[in-house]
C-alpha cells in the first residue's frame, strides 16, 4: 500500500505561512492594534479582536519549548520517520509552533537548545517548517 | 490552603441532587458483541441498582468519541419514554459535564431523572489514537495544518509534550509517576471486574517498552469493550431510592485553559484545566482538597493522574511527582486514588468506571471479594493484601477529576448520604 503523508491545504487566512515557506521565509502575524504576534494564522487578534493582522517576516528561530519521541507511529504513513521527534518550538517572537526536529540525535535533544529553521519541501507546493539545532 | 473558600452558604444546586444508581458490564477484550447490547445492559443494572423501575426514567445522555450507541435505541430496547435525550461528542471529562446537564435539565423542568451512560467496544471496534487506521492522506486545514502534518495525531503524542515539559520545569521524574501504576495495580487486585489484576512494580513501569516519551508501555491505560451507566436524580426522589444517594456537591463540566484551539500558546504547557476549574469545583463544594478521603484522578497515563491532582491543589504546584510517589494514594494510605484500578488496570470507559467507584466507597458497599453476611451485605475486612478488601474506612467526601486533554477537564465532589 503506497501511504501517502497529510499535507496541508492552504486556505485564504493561511497561504501566507505556506507561501512564505515555499521561499525559505518565515512569515508570522503581527496586531498592529496590540503589538502582539499571534500563531497560528486566523483573522482576528485573540487579545484584542483587532483584524489589523500583519504578515511580518521574522528570523524563524527559537528555543526547544517541550519535545517528545514517538516510537510508535499512530499512523503508518510516519512509520519511516520513527522514532519521531515531535517538538513544540518557541519562537523568539514567543509563539510556539508544532514542528519535528531534524539533524539531530535522540540523545542530543535538550529543552531549551537554540533552533533555526530547515525548510523541508515535500511536493511541488508545500514546504513544511522543521527545525535544526543553531 | 482553604483560607478563601466561602463553606458557609449555599451554592447553586449543592447537596440538591444525586448519583442514585450505577450499573456496567464486564470489562473485556473482545465483548463478541454490540455497544447497543452493552449499553443496554449497563443502563438497565443502573436503574435496577437505584431500585427503579424503566418508567421512572424519562431523561437518557451519552457520549462518544469513537463507537457508542444512541439514546433513542438503547430507550427503544427498554421501554423507557423519553422526555429528554442527548448524544454528545466527548471522551473523558464529559461523564462530569454529563452530571451537570442533566441536573440542569432536570432543574429547568424537562424532565424528571437522568441516566447517563457509556458504551464502547474500545479495543475490538474502534481504538482511541486510532492505531492503525489507515487515514492518514487526507488533505489538512485549520489548526490540523500545524500538528498533524508533521506526524502528531495520538492523544499519547500531544500529552507527552505537557510531561516532558513538566519534568524539566519541576524535576519530576518517570520513576515518581510509575508509583500510580503500581498504586492502580495493587488496587485493581482486590477488584473482580478489573481487566488487569495482577499487581506490577515501579520497576515493571519502568523496565517495559518505551513508546512515546516520557510513556513506557506500563504508563499507558488499557483498552477494552464495556459500558457503564450512572443514574442522576434531585434528592427528593433520591431519598426513596434504594440505596443511601451519592450526593452531589459540586460539578465542573469541560472547563478549559485560555487558547483552548491551541492551549500551549498561553501559560506553560505544563499547567493543566484543573488550575481553572478548581476555582469553580471547591467553592461551590463548600470543601476542599483536604476534606477529601479519596480521589478519582483520570489515569488515561500515569501522568493525568499526577498533573490533575496538583493542579487541583491536592499538593504544591510542581510537587505532584512526590505526591503520587508518596503512598497517600495507595488503599490504607491518607487519600487513596482509583480504588477500582481505574483506566490503567480496571478497564477504559473514559472517566465513569471512577464515578462509579467513588459511589459504591460511599455508599459502603465496594464490590470486592470480602464475605457476605446472610442479608447479603458485605462485611469488609480492611486486608488490603492481594485479593482482599477495596473499601476505604467510612468515607465522607470524593473527588473525581476527568482529564479529556492538558487543556479540558471536568470534576465532580461527591458526598455520603443527604446533607
Ligand atoms: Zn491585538
Amino acid at each position: 500500500m503506497d501511504l501517502v503523508k497529510p499535507i496541508p491545504r492552504p486556505s485564504t487566512t493561511t497561504r501566507p505561512f505556506w507561501d512564505g515557506l515555499n521561499e525559505r521565509k518565515v512569515q508570522i502575524q503581527r496586531c498592529d492594534a496590540c503589538d502582539s504576534w499571534v500563531f497560528y494564522p486566523r483573522t482576528r487578534c485573540p487579545s484584542c479582536l483587532s483584524d489589523l493582522l500583519i504578515w511580518r517576516e521574522v528570523s524563524g528561530q527559537g528555543v526547544l519549548y517541550t519535545y517528545t519521541l514517538a516510537r510508535q507511529p499512530t499512523a503508518p504513513h510516519f512509520a519511516d520517520e520513527t522514532p519521531q521527534q515531535l517538538a513544540v518550538v518557541e519562537l523568539d517572537e514567543g509563539v510556539r509552533m508544532t514542528s519535528t526536529l531534524v539533524n539531530v540525535e535522540p540523545s542530543d535533544i535538550v529543552i531549551g537548545m537554540r533552533l533555526q529553521p530547515y525548510f523541508d519541501q515535500v511536493t511541488d507546493d508545500v514546504t513544511l517548517l522543521r527545525y535544526q539545532p543553531g | 490552603m482553604n483560607a478563601e473558600i466561602d463553606a458557609t452558604s449555599e451554592k447553586f444546586l449543592r447537596g440538591k441532587y444525586a448519583i442514585v444508581g450505577v450499573g456496567e458490564t464486564p470489562y473485556t477484550r473482545g465483548s463478541g458483541t454490540t455497544t447497543r447490547a452493552l449499553g443496554t445492559y449497563a443502563v438497565r443494572r443502573a436503574i435496577e441498582d437505584a431500585g427503579l423501575r424503566m418508567d421512572d426514567i424519562d431523561g437518557m445522555l451519552s457520549y462518544s468519541g469513537n463507537d457508542s450507541i444512541p439514546s433513542t435505541a438503547v430507550a427503544g430496547d427498554l421501554g423507557i419514554r423519553l422526555n429528554f435525550y442527548m448524544d454528545v461528542m466527548g471522551g473523558g471529562s464529559s461523564t462530569e459535564a454529563l452530571i451537570g446537564i442533566a441536573m440542569g435539565v432536570i432543574e429547568a423542568g424537562m424532565c424528571k431523572t437522568v441516566v447517563i451512560f457509556r458504551s464502547m467496544n474500545g479495543y475490538s471496534q474502534i481504538r482511541i489514537g486510532g492505531t492503525g487506521r489507515g487515514s492518514g492522506a487526507s488533505n489538512l486545514s485549520g489548526d490540523g495544518l500545524f500538528g498533524r502534518a508533521y506526524g502528531q495525531s495520538s492523544a499519547a503524542q500531544a500529552f507527552a509534550q505537557t510531561f516532558m515539559r513538566h519534568m524539566y520545569d519541576y524535576g519530576t521524574t518517570p520513576e515518581q509517576i510509575a508509583h500510580v501504576k503500581a498504586i492502580h495495580s495493587e488496587h485493581a487486585s482486590n477488584n473482580p471486574k478489573a481487566y488487569y489484576k495482577h499487581r506490577v512494580t515501579v520497576d515493571d513501569v519502568l523496565s517495559s517498552r518505551m513508546i512515546v516519551k516520557p510513556l513506557h508501555l506500563l504508563d499507558c491505560c488499557v483498552e477494552t469493550d464495556n459500558a457503564t451507566a450512572i443514574v442522576v436524580t434531585r434528592m427528593d426522589r433520591a431519598r426513596d431510592c434504594k440505596h443511601m444517594p451519592a450526593t452531589i456537591l459540586s460539578v465542573v463540566g469541560r472547563c478549559c485553559k485560555p487558547r483552548i484551539d491551541n492551549h500551549y500558546q498561553a501559560g506553560p504547557i505544563s499547567t493543566v484545566a484543573g488550575h481553572y476549574a478548581k476555582e469553580i469545583l471547591w467553592p461551590n463544594a463548600g470543601v476542599g482538597p483536604d476534606d477529601v478521603d479519596l480521589t478519582g484522578s483520570y489515569d488515561a497515563f500515569t501522568f493525568t493522574t499526577m498533573l490533575q491532582l496538583e493542579d487541583y491543589g491536592f499538593c504544591e504546584k510542581g510537587d505532584g511527582g512526590e505526591y503520587v510517589s508518596s503512598g497517600i494514594m495507595r488503599l490504607g494510605g491518607a487519600r487513596p486514588n482509583n480504588t477500582s484500578g481505574g483506566h490503567l488496570c480496571e478497564g477504559y470507559t473514559h472517566g465513569m468506571n471512577m464515578v462509579i467507584e467513588n459511589v459504591r466507597q460511599l455508599r459502603g458497599e465496594i464490590d470486592d471479594s470480602c464475605p457476605t453476611d446472610t442479608n447479603g451485605k458485605r462485611q469488609h475486612t480492611y486486608d488490603y493484601s492481594t485479593g482482599g478488601c477495596r473499601q476505604v474506612r467510612d468515607p465522607e467526601i470524593t473527588a473525581n477529576l476527568g482529564w479529556a486533554m492538558p487543556g479540558t477537564g471536568s470534576a465532580l465532589v461527591m458526598a455520603k448520604g443527604e446533607r
